[in-house]
């Protein structure tokens, strides 16, 4: 009889026992982007989503409307008005899902905007990096930049 | 007064025994498709789950004492209604790696094998190392993308002629069992994260609406505010031969509707998947929800929400 007394006690302790202290973040920290870089005020979508494994590197691709449709169209023509939003990331395990990586340390952001001048369409390109994202002034591989943020086909979208 | 104690003392007596008598079934059915593991593996399952999860379960002497047996009998139905290893073979092979993958996961968090239950059975614990082989079994099956997959490929491309032709326009938008609505708007809200699931071989970003975008920016996400909407669309991965791994067809688009009062039964979240380009409705019945929450509430202490969002 003490045995069941004993059981049935346990058999009470229900969830209540049972918390765990390796609780994980609610917000992810270190993938965040500066309030002060204020991304939120380009006005920009999210138009397709990748990642590299030799690099480790996640990214999500936005653009403005124009962008978006343009790059729907398929036709790799581009318009004035049109702007480009590259956000790196390197990955992390999800520390709450075994089975997935997600964004860890803010690596760069590359903004591409196009405009007319009287020559035709021009294209500018800014790089910002690391965590507080400040103004990368290397230039190097820029051409190589641009074409590849360009080239990008949209993530489908229904 | 001692009389009126032993008098409360029989009552309660006849009570504990009358309830013995009132029992819910416990069937243990032929087991006709077991899975097949590993044998390391598979004395773990038995160790810990297969009370639970199969249709060979042992009840001890003392599990089948009333009233603990109640909340056996609900556990053992219950638990295998989600996942019975008796039936495995008769779930398609995606499934079962799924169902591998999440059960994996769900020790990983402490959810399962269920607390009081290994109070009273401490055989069922789990050690490290028993979590280290089932580690190594799942990450055995994980897909490995073929760089340049002609299929994948075309069926990303068929889906993008449509959407050119403006073939997705939806007339009256599809809604799931539970009354959810497909909301197209998603695509205007922010993202807030985004993973890559090697698991099952997709790429997903998880949007928010403006009130989780606002409720991230106050730090009022926990609980997540009513209003609050989560839609997570999933795609196929795509490798090329530069490791890039881009997304190829759309598979799926999920939401979570915060409403803790019109959702009280499902943890306070509205769920709803709809798949494919026809976004056709999940679910046989409106229960297809308890699948959802089953998968989501080791997170009960993150307001059932796995995503760690991103600010921008
Ligand atoms: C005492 C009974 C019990 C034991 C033992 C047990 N489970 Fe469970 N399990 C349940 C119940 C009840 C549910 C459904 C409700 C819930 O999640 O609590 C469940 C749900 C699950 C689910 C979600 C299934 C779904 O609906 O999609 C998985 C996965 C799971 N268990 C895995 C395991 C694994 C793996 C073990 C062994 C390591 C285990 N369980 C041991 C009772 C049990
Ligand atoms: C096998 C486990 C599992 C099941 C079943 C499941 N989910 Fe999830 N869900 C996840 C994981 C893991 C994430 C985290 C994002 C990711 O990696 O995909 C998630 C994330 C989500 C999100 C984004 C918000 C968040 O919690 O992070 C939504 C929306 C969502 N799920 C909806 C659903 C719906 C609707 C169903 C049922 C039709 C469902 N889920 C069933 C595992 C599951």
């Amino acid at each position: 009889m003490k045995n069941v007394v004993w059981i049935l006690l346990a058999a009470s302790f229900t969830i209540a026992a049972c918390n765990h202290d390796d609780k994980v973040s609610l917000i992810n920290d270190q993938a965040a982007l500066p309030a002060t870089f204020k991304f939120d005020t380009l006005g920009l979508k999210v138009m397709a989503s990748f990642a590299n494994k030799k690099y480790g590197t996640m990214s999500v691709l936005y653009a403005n409307g124009e962008g978006i449709s343009n790059a729907i169209k398929g036709d790799k023509k581009h318009s004035a008005g049109e702007v480009r939003a590259l956000v790196t990331w390197g990955q992390q395990d999800d520390p709450s899902w075994f089975g997935a990586r997600i964004p860890g340390s803010l690596k760069s952001v590359e903004l591409v905007k196009i405009s007319t001048n009287t020559t035709g369409l021009i294209t500018a390109y800014a790089k910002y990096s690391g965590k507080n994202l400040l103004a990368a002034p290397d230039t190097l591989g820029q051409e190589a930049r641009i074409k590849y943020i360009l080239d990008q086909q949209p993530s489908i979208m229904p | 007064m001692r009389r009126k104690i032993a008098f409360v003392a029989a009552l309660m007596l006849i009570a504990f025994t009358g309830l013995q008598f009132i029992r819910p079934k416990i069937k243990n059915p032929p087991v006709t498709a077991d899975i097949q593991a590993p044998s390391n593996v598979e004395a773990i399952l038995r160790r810990a789950c297969y009370d639970c999860h199969s249709n060979e379960t042992n009840l001890r002497w003392y599990d089948k004492i009333q009233p603990v047996y109640w909340q056996v009998a609900a556990h053992v139905n219950e638990g295998r209604e989600g996942l019975n290893f008796s039936d495995w073979k008769n779930m398609a092979p995606a499934e079962q790696k799924a169902k591998l993958w999440e059960s994996i996961n769900q020790v990983i968090a402490g959810a399962m094998p269920v607390q009081n239950y290994v109070m009273v059975h401490p055989s069922a614990k789990l050690s490290k190392d028993d979590l280290v082989i089932l580690k190594a079994y799942v990450s055995g099956m994980t897909p490995v993308n073929k760089p340049g997959d002609t299929a994948k490929i075309n069926a990303q491309m068929q889906q993008l002629e449509q959407w050119q032709n403006a073939k997705f326009t939806i007339g009256k938008l599809p809604i799931a069992l539970n009354g959810i609505s497909y909301m197209p708007d998603y695509k205007n809200w922010q993202a807030i994260s985004t993973t890559n699931r090697f698991d099952n071989g997709t790429l997903r970003v998880i949007f928010g609406n403006n009130i989780a975008v606002n409720a991230m920016k106050a730090n009022n996400i926990h609980p997540w505010p009513n209003g609050t909407i989560f839609a997570k669309v999933a795609w196929d991965q795509v490798e090329d031969n530069e490791g890039n791994i881009k997304t190829g067809a759309f598979k799926q688009i999920e939401y979570m509707i915060k409403d803790d009062q019109k959702y009280a039964s499902t943890m306070g979240w509205g769920f709803a998947r709809f798949k494919t380009t026809k976004l056709i409705p999940y679910g046989k019945t409106a229960l297809f929800a308890t699948e959802c929450v089953n998968c989501h509430r080791p997170q009960k202490d993150e307001d059932f929400v796995f995503t760690q969002p991103i600010k921008n």
